[in-house]
């Protein structure tokens, strides 16, 4: 019964379908770092070089800002290429959020991989989060990862970040034919997934913790009109991260505009706004302790 | 230098007794690309992103993986195997300056250090000049003195030509003439 009225909804639903061009985007990301080792081993074109730690595409090279923060902090130098690097992926954070995260990070699309590959298996049976730890965790782990960078004086999100690995292992694949032991930490982070949807994101990615930051005051996020509201509450069902949209929670710095409850939405009261006041916080408050995060 | 400070802070020993995970994989025959940042900072500054290893044409850098500790991810030559031909490529795609622009003449990628005993000319076996032909330097870096072979260390790059051509191998796998880093592992330049 249940069912079938979620079904009737389903077909009322609006135009928005933010999942497949995720889908693509995370797909075309992916296969940038898939496709740029080959090219370099086989055909010698460096005209694009990296992964998601820093990408060089012809003159144009990206730095991501956690790997940038931690050099900076523990070396106490930047260099130029470095910092100019970072203003593109920083900027995209200050405006859009997460997206980083939702629409591009290669652990993203093997979690959407995993989760269209659990609906194709148990048809529509929905996930169960087994165990939610507190959201907040994600503030401590990028506070507590800075600082073990700085005590060590070696980066360690630069070593072990899982997005990073994703690309040394393919290249490492390509060029030495060999895959180094490090890439196992690929598969607890995978296998995270099981417990808990992007468990891994949610709380304990450093780099996912500073673009939240960055992000908190973001232009670009997901709005509730709540006079079409009908309190079926699937959004809240369907996020990835478990927020709760229906609550407005897309608002907090959490949110990483994935666009899923959007597209769960039937009579189309969630959308995508941009705002101009750049305070996306409903309440006004610095985001780490506004209430609704809590 | 931050490493050794913080190394021994934390762990109330001084610089050179640094746990294994921390411990530089720099040392004989094994180098850092041209250019590169002293190696008390190469860690800190080096955001492990490949993009030097990709673009090397002879694929003479390698990727450390975690057995390196902290230094996992972070590029190395093993010269005697392929050494670095100072095509420079490298140094133009590192973005943090880890690897930075350098002339082929004033790289320093360590220093070419002849074994008198168990190199060819110097124990007299035969009148081998391997070393001599290869670098790239010849005559300012590499000179024969009656006909043995000698390094002259202010013109030496390091570049580890000659490691690579020597045609003796002893039994610890080096070479008579071996690439020494001028890094110092027990924290000397620290």
């Amino acid at each position: 019964m249940h069912r079938h009225k979620e079904q009737q909804g389903r077909t009322g639903r609006g135009a928005a379908r933010y999942g497949r061009w995720r889908l693509l985007t995370l797909l075309l990301a992916f296969l940038v770092i898939l496709v740029n080792p080959l090219l370099n081993y086989h055909l010698g074109i460096n005209w694009l070089q990296g992964w998601y730690q820093s990408l060089g595409v012809g003159h144009l090279w990206f730095v991501s800002p956690l790997e940038g923060l931690e050099s900076l902090l523990v070396t106490r130098s930047i260099a130029m290429a470095s910092f100019i690097g970072m203003l593109i992926p920083l900027l995209l954070a200050f405006l859009l959020g997460r997206v980083f995260c939702s629409w591009i990070c290669p652990i993203s699309f093997f979690a959407e991989l995993l989760d269209h590959g659990h609906r194709l298996v148990y048809r529509n049976k929905r996930r169960q989060d087994l165990l939610v730890p507190a959201r907040r965790l994600l503030w401590f782990v990028l506070v507590g990862e800075l600082l073990l960078s700085m005590i060590l004086g070696a980066p360690v999100f630069v070593v072990l970040s899982p997005p990073g690995l994703v690309g040394r292992e393919i290249m490492m694949a390509v060029f030495f034919h060999r895959l180094p032991l490090e890439g196992l930490i690929l598969l607890p982070v995978l296998g995270m997934e099981l417990v808990c949807r992007r468990l891994f994101c949610r709380c304990l990615c450093p780099l996912g913790g500073l673009l939240a930051l960055v992000g908190s005051r973001r232009r670009l996020v997901v709005a509730m009109e709540p006079e079409r509201c009908v309190q079926c509450f699937r959004c809240d069902r369907n996020c990835p991260l478990g927020l709760r949209p229906s609550r407005g929670e897309t608002l907090t710095s959490y949110c990483w505009n994935c666009g899923a409850c959007i597209d769960a939405c039937g009579p189309a009261a969630l959308a995508f706004r941009w705002q101009h006041n750049g305070n996306p916080s409903r309440d006004n408050q610095p985001p780490v302790f506004s209430t609704t995060m809590l | 230098m931050l490493a050794a400070a913080c190394g021994g802070a934390v762990f109330a020993a001084p610089a050179y007794a640094r746990p294994a995970f921390l411990e530089s994989p720099v040392t004989r025959n094994r180098l850092r690309p041209p250019g590169a940042v002293s190696e008390d900072l190469f860690a800190g500054r080096c955001i492990r992103c490949g993009r030097c290893v990709e673009v090397c044409p002879y694929r003479a850098i390698d990727m450390l993986d975690i057995r390196a500790g902290l230094f996992a991810g972070t590029p190395l030559l093993a010269v005697e195997k392929i050494p670095c031909y100072l095509c420079m490529k490298c140094v133009l795609v590192c973005p943090t300056g880890t690897l930075s622009p350098v002339s082929q003449e004033q790289t320093r990628m360590g220093l070419a250090v002849i074994n008198r005993f168990s190199c060819l000319a110097w124990s007299g076996k035969t009148l081998c000049r391997t070393c001599y032909d290869k670098c790239p330097f010849k005559n300012r870096a590499i000179y024969l003195d009656q006909l043995q072979p000698v390094i002259r260390a202010d013109a030496c790059t390091g570049c580890g030509l000659c490691t690579h051509a020597c045609p003796v191998t002893d039994p610890h796998g080096d070479k008579a003439v071996n690439i020494e880093p001028i890094y110092s592992r027990v924290g000397a330049t620290g």
